[in-house]
């Protein structure tokens, strides 16, 4: 496989106390729409707020086209366009004007306004106060300024959250649109899967700030080649950054076991060998589909109340 | 990119946001103000009041009171205004994701502020002056005929601008802290009247960084021309805006953004 576009390495991150991203792992393929799936709350926004540099995580790396973040992060945000969470806006502006407060901060030529205007079918309101803007429109010109400076990645948290049946059509077409004929790899969040089902081409959830599944949206679907093993071992704790340095992701672990998912066969054997090698002895591998199938099924009850 | 065209272009954004806001009205109506009350009073009753001085010296009187009294209450409208139309329109976001760096993010929003505060109070003393030589027209005799050293009058506030930096420095940071704008009021209303308590004659008055220009500008009169004599209230008050300056620009550079 190719370089990922966007990945992330063990993140933790806490608000005080409480433990909002724990070991989080995502890698974002070239060309992907990859969606962020988890319930209100998982960590999806924190995630992103760490990718923009916004937030900084307390621990762990995030690369982006392959260069570290914390090294390379204007050229890094030169080349991503993000929308987050409810739209930043300026409501005594026009639409129009709205872009050229971020046309002057990224030094794009004049005519790129129209572009994007065009693309986002926003350009008859362009010079109207947003104050009178739907929330469908203030999505679309959020869009638009993400998209300003022709970025190779789109983050967009939540894009249709608030928009009506219509609304959320037309996002849904705009974002394959953006994917297939303008090259842009998207990273897309929602609360809600039937939503990612009908864009994404990979996908990770995240619930309780914990990775649960990462991979291509059929491999979710069918459930086939994705268990849930277990490790029975003598010191789980000697065993966990070993698995982790493989881009696994743990699922739950004590001082005797540890759970994860895994995608084939060819996984047991690769971490059997790996711990071996690392002096541990391992009592039981045991794989079991159904534990991981429950844990979606939990999950897109939860996902879709 | 180098750091020059990131300030550069976050300059020109910060400027542009203020198209059509109230704050861009209040950095030209709020200075005309007081010289329009001044107006009034010289050409209904100018006679009355200049029997027998300077005519220009009693202009600046009746300007520099009332601005030493009003100008810190604009200080503390501006640094609500720059900030609060970040977070109103959630913005912080926006533009901390921008590919600048979020040191030039902050200083942008600095000067931008700062040249407010300048442009409104060099406005004050080109509005105050006009006010002057339009007596000659408006009502000739009072004594405005005369010249008048325009350069001490613009030092004058030149000198204020300095001494209420410390101030504007403490505003800002409030405001750009804290979304809640009753507290940035608060902090900034009991700094102005205690600064006006303190300075009815304790000894320490000289520390309260709300207080420099008012003080600065005690026992000095336009005819003296010492404007630049004393430098300690100017010197308090550029350390005192240092430290909240850079203090605010450090904290923004590693704070949460939301």
């Amino acid at each position: 496989m190719s370089q990922p576009i966007i990945q992330a390495n063990n993140l933790d991150f806490f608000f005080k106390d409480f433990k909002a991203l724990d070991q989080v792992n995502i890698n974002v393929p070239p060309g992907s729409i990859y969606g962020f799936l988890g319930p209100n709350g998982a960590g999806k926004t924190t995630t992103i707020r760490i990718l923009l540099d916004l937030f900084r995580a307390s621990s762990g790396e995030v690369k982006i086209f392959g260069n570290s973040l914390k090294t390379h992060r204007d050229d890094i945000l030169g080349r991503v366009g993000a929308l987050i969470e409810n739209p930043s806006i300026y409501k005594h502006l026009t639409g129009r004007q709205n872009l050229e407060v971020v046309r002057r901060m990224t030094g794009v030529g004049k005519r790129r306004i129209d572009d994007v205007l065009e693309i986002v079918r926003l350009r008859d309101n362009a010079d109207k106060k947003v104050k009178n803007y739907s929330l469908g429109m203030c999505q679309r010109l959020g869009l638009a300024s993400a998209l300003l400076t022709d970025p190779d990645l789109l983050i967009l948290d939540e894009p249709t959250n608030g928009l009506d049946p219509s609304g959320i059509i037309e996002m849904r077409e705009l974002i394959k649109s953006l994917n297939k004929d303008h090259d842009k790899t998207i990273f897309l969040s929602s609360h809600i899967l039937s939503e990612i089902e009908k864009v994404a081409t990979d996908v990770a959830i995240i619930d309780q700030g914990k990775i649960l599944y990462e991979g291509k949206l059929e491999g979710l679907k069918s459930g086939s080649d994705i268990q849930e093993l277990r490790i029975e071992l003598n010191d789980a704790h000697k065993a966990l950054p070993i698995i982790q340095g493989m881009n696994f992701t743990i699922s739950d672990s004590n001082a005797h076991y540890v759970e994860l998912p895994i995608t084939g066969r060819e996984d047991i054997a690769r971490i059997n060998k790996a711990l071996v090698a690392e002096g541990l002895d391992i009592y039981q591998l045991k794989t079991s589909s159904e534990n991981l199938e429950s844990v979606f099924l939990n999950l897109t009850n939860r996902l879709d109340q | 990119m180098n750091l020059a065209i990131q300030i550069t272009r976050g300059l020109s954004a910060e400027v542009y946001k203020y198209k059509k806001t109230l704050t861009f009205w209040l950095l030209i109506i709020a200075p005309a103000f007081i010289p329009a009350i001044n107006f009034l009073i010289l050409w209904r009753r100018g006679g009355d009041i200049i029997k027998d001085g300077n005519a220009w010296d009693m202009l600046m009187q009746l300007s520099m009171g009332p601005a030493n009294f009003l100008f810190p209450f604009f200080i503390i409208m501006i640094a609500l205004l720059v900030n609060s139309l970040e977070y109103n329109a959630n913005t912080w976001k926006l533009i901390y994701a921008q590919p600048l760096s979020r040191f030039s993010v902050y200083f942008s929003k600095v000067t931008t502020f700062v040249m407010m505060l300048f442009i409104t109070l060099m406005l004050f003393t080109t509005f105050t002056i006009l006010v002057g030589i339009s007596m000659r027209f408006v009502k000739p005799g009072l004594g405005f005929e005369v010249g008048y050293d325009y350069t001490l009058v613009y030092s004058l506030y030149l000198k204020i601008f300095l001494c209420t930096l410390a101030m504007a420095a403490i505003q800002f940071w409030i405001s750009q802290r804290w979304k809640n704008m009753i507290l940035s009021l608060g902090v900034g209303i009991a700094g102005v009247i205690s600064s006006l308590i303190v300075m009815q004659g304790w000894k320490y008055a000289k520390y309260h960084p709300y207080s420099y220009h008012v003080l600065t500008t005690q026992g000095l009169s336009p005819e003296n021309n010492s404007v630049w004599a004393s430098m300690e209230h100017v010197y308090y008050s550029l350390i005192v805006a240092a430290v909240f300056f850079i203090g605010a620009g450090i904290e923004q550079t590693r704070k949460r953004i939301v």
